[in-house]
């Protein structure tokens, strides 16, 4: 019979760092079988952010005048929101290079220019891919550029 | 990246083609410039992307206007590649098999039709996302759950149509399909299955057909493009218990397949079952250099280490129950002792029920996420991948027998081990994944003869892929050789008849319409 591996501790290795809260949640009612209902006060945790993202704005995608912030969240989201893999990548990036981890959410950049948002875009950096004009217009990027481009044109 | 055309048509005739294409979507629509084919390129090929360019890409936004592109498509003799969101990473993403040919991108045709909460079904176009559709089932607190595949960034009906798989009870994608919208090749439209009635209530209800049913006909397939498909969904179950394993040795997988494939059967398990080897628990915690900083393959001896430092097993078993609490304990009790035979250690087990906050990375409860992604981050650089996926029947011998043989070929070509098996019943799928630096001419070249070598080995032993990247979808073709590749004659015929022009997907899955047949690489791997 083959012994299974120990595994003390091996919840608290979480593989991303936005899985511990959980994590915690499930380890605590892992240990003991059958587990206790964890006790949960408060109002439910709703899925986070890059698994809620706004809702699209309505109208002629190809037009300006959009909202970026609505843009971003819906068309970027899944990858640069809280939990997102772009999140994750980033931030691992950002700490190498000593840079606080929340620098690693896009939105909390203030070193970005509009332009470098859009070539970046468009021509995709790292494991980044490039994004085509369905995914994301000329006239949604502008706005998107704006929104993230606090450092300026 | 400059101008491929499309085989056998001139530059006039490609300009005049796209004038009248822009008459359908509008000039915003037509994207045809260096930029946009750079987009419409494959962003992990094993190469360059260059191989396999896109002219242009047209993006309609309704069925009307495919059916209308497609019938000019096949005046001008301009190839489309329908895509859904063009997120078939791995295996080509949104880049067309056949050089020059126009990217048909269904994105922004991304309508939630219909949500049926009692019955458990959708009814979605193609440019429905995995996250769409899970925010549209929260916003909506509907008791429904999907089954997603690894990387959900990409569209619910394209990964059904391309056999993606998941790893719930809902896992074979292609099975939860019921009732598609098709438009086919001369631009006429039908609707499978009960569908097939005007107004019939089943359409997305009954898997079958009055006659022969032709939903599967249509994935992976260049015989139309589908712009609606019923999807049935999960109903969300009241709890769910998960049970993990660490499996200390490579070997294990033999009993392991042996331990659940009758459970399986027996139906105390539900979902498609992932087991994964180390490698899939390491490349998310940080880059290979962190752990082997020289460039073959990771020794035997360091991934013992690796194992011990990170306590984690060869293996990973993690079985998921849905339903009553009560059910599931008692199924749990029943796997405990079958594992139980062969480990000492009992497993971990994580309760979540109805309104308990769930791990927003855990795929076996429907949850989307793009996080298996990460893994690009692995070899550093630009970095891909390309997943050698053979289907092997679910018993120790078969399994065993393929992880040893593929484990030798990727050894012989000095490549880390990636493998993992998903066991979905009887059958198994065996997923080698192959992360290479995108920059590295010689690693590249590597992966390319070690790809052309799991093929040639494999079918050579008795076993297939059941998805392949765009530059080997012709050598897998020719693996299916039964009576001088019947099948593959049969395909052909049926194209043809369908679509005497060849204008959709020349040589999707090694299916080459007349028009184009002389481009097929059919003999000889890439």
């Amino acid at each position: 019979m083959a012994r299974g591996v120990p595994r003390p501790g091996r919840a608290a290795g979480c593989d991303v760092r936005q899985v511990c809260f959980v994590a915690a949640m499930t380890m605590a009612s892992a240990l003991a079988a059958p587990p206790p209902p964890p006790t949960l006060t408060g109002p439910l945790p709703g899925p986070p952010p890059y698994q809620m993202r706004a809702r699209l704005p309505a109208g002629d995608r190809l037009a300006g005048g959009k909202e970026g912030a609505a843009l971003f969240s819906n068309l970027c989201g899944a990858c640069h929101l809280a939990g997102g893999m772009g999140t994750n990548l980033l931030t691992k990036q950002r700490v190498i290079l000593r840079e606080p981890p929340q620098s690693g959410l896009l939105e909390n950049r203030q070193d970005l220019t509009q332009n470098y948002v859009k070539i970046i875009v468009r021509r995709g950096r790292m494991a980044m891919p490039s994004l085509t004009r369905v995914e994301v217009t000329d006239a949604e990027l502008d706005a998107i550029a704006v929104y993230l481009g606090k450092a300026g044109p | 990246m400059e101008l491929t055309l499309p085989p056998r048509l001139s530059a006039a005739r490609f300009r005049q083609a796209l004038q009248a294409f822009e008459g359908v979507v509008g000039k915003g629509w037509v994207l045809a410039t260096d930029e946009d084919r750079d987009a419409y390129s494959d962003i992990y090929a094993p190469g360059s992307e260059k191989e396999w360019p896109a002219s242009a890409a047209l993006a309609p936004g309704s069925v009307e206007e495919v059916q209308a592109i497609v019938r000019l498509a096949n005046e001008y003799k301009t190839p489309l590649w329908p895509t859904s969101r063009g997120k078939n990473l791995g295996y080509g993403a949104n880049a067309p098999r056949m050089p020059g040919t126009i990217v048909l991108d269904l994105g922004r045709m991304n309508r939630i039709l219909e949500l049926d909460t009692t019955l458990g079904y959708c009814v979605l176009e193609p440019g429905v996302g995995f996250f769409d559709l899970y925010e549209h089932l929260q916003r909506e607190k509907a008791p429904l759950w999907m089954s997603v595949p690894g990387n959900a960034w990409g569209s619910v009906v394209g990964n059904a149509l391309d056999h993606g798989i998941g790893y719930t009870p809902y896992g074979l994608h292609a099975r939860n399909l019921c009732g598609l919208e098709v438009v086919l090749p001369d631009g006429g439209l039908v609707r499978t299955g009960m569908g097939a009635m005007q107004g019939n209530h089943s359409w997305h209800l009954f898997p079958l057909s009055y006659g022969p049913d032709w939903t599967q006909m249509f994935t992976q397939s260049n015989l139309g493009v589908v712009t609606k498909a019923g999807v049935w969904l999960q109903p969300a179950p009241e709890s769910s218990l998960l049970l993990t394993w660490d499996i200390p040795n490579e070997e294990d997988i033999g009993w392991v397949v042996d331990t659940i494939t009758p459970l399986k059967l027996a139906g105390v398990i539900d979902q498609n079952v992932f087991v994964p080897s180390w490698l899939g628990k390491i490349v998310l915690k940080g880059q290979r250099r962190d752990f082997w900083d020289k460039p073959g393959a990771i020794p035997d001896s360091r991934v013992q280490e690796l194992l011990k430092e990170h306590e984690l097993g060869y293996w990973q078993v993690q079985v998921r129950l849905y339903g009553d609490e009560a059910i599931n304990r008692a199924k749990a009790d029943v796997l405990k002792r079958a594992f139980g035979k062969h480990v000492a250690a009992p497993p971990l087990e994580e309760t979540w029920k109805t309104g308990y906050p769930a791990s927003q990375y855990d795929a076996t409860l429907g949850i989307p996420s793009a996080v298996a992604l990460q893994m690009g981050d692995w070899i550093g650089g630009r970095g891909g991948h390309m997943g050698f996926s053979p289907v092997v029947p679910a018993s120790s011998q078969h399994v065993l027998g393929q992880l040893r043989r593929s484990r030798r070929i990727i050894a012989e070509h000095d490549v880390d081990f990636y493998a993992s098996f998903t066991i979905s019943g009887r059958f198994a799928t065996n997923i080698n994944m192959l992360m290479y630096d995108r920059d590295n001419a010689q690693q590249l070249a590597s992966i390319r003869k070690l790809f052309n070598a799991l093929i040639t080995q494999t079918a050579q032993a008795g076993y297939a892929e059941y998805r392949t990247h765009l530059g080997w979808m012709d050598p897998v073709n020719a693996t299916f050789d039964f009576n001088d590749h019947a099948q593959r004659r049969l395909n052909e015929r049926v194209k043809d008849a369908l679509d005497p022009n060849g204008i959709l997907a020349p040589g999707k899955q090694g299916v080459w319409p007349a028009a184009y047949r002389d481009l097929a690489a059919r003999r000889d791997a890439t």
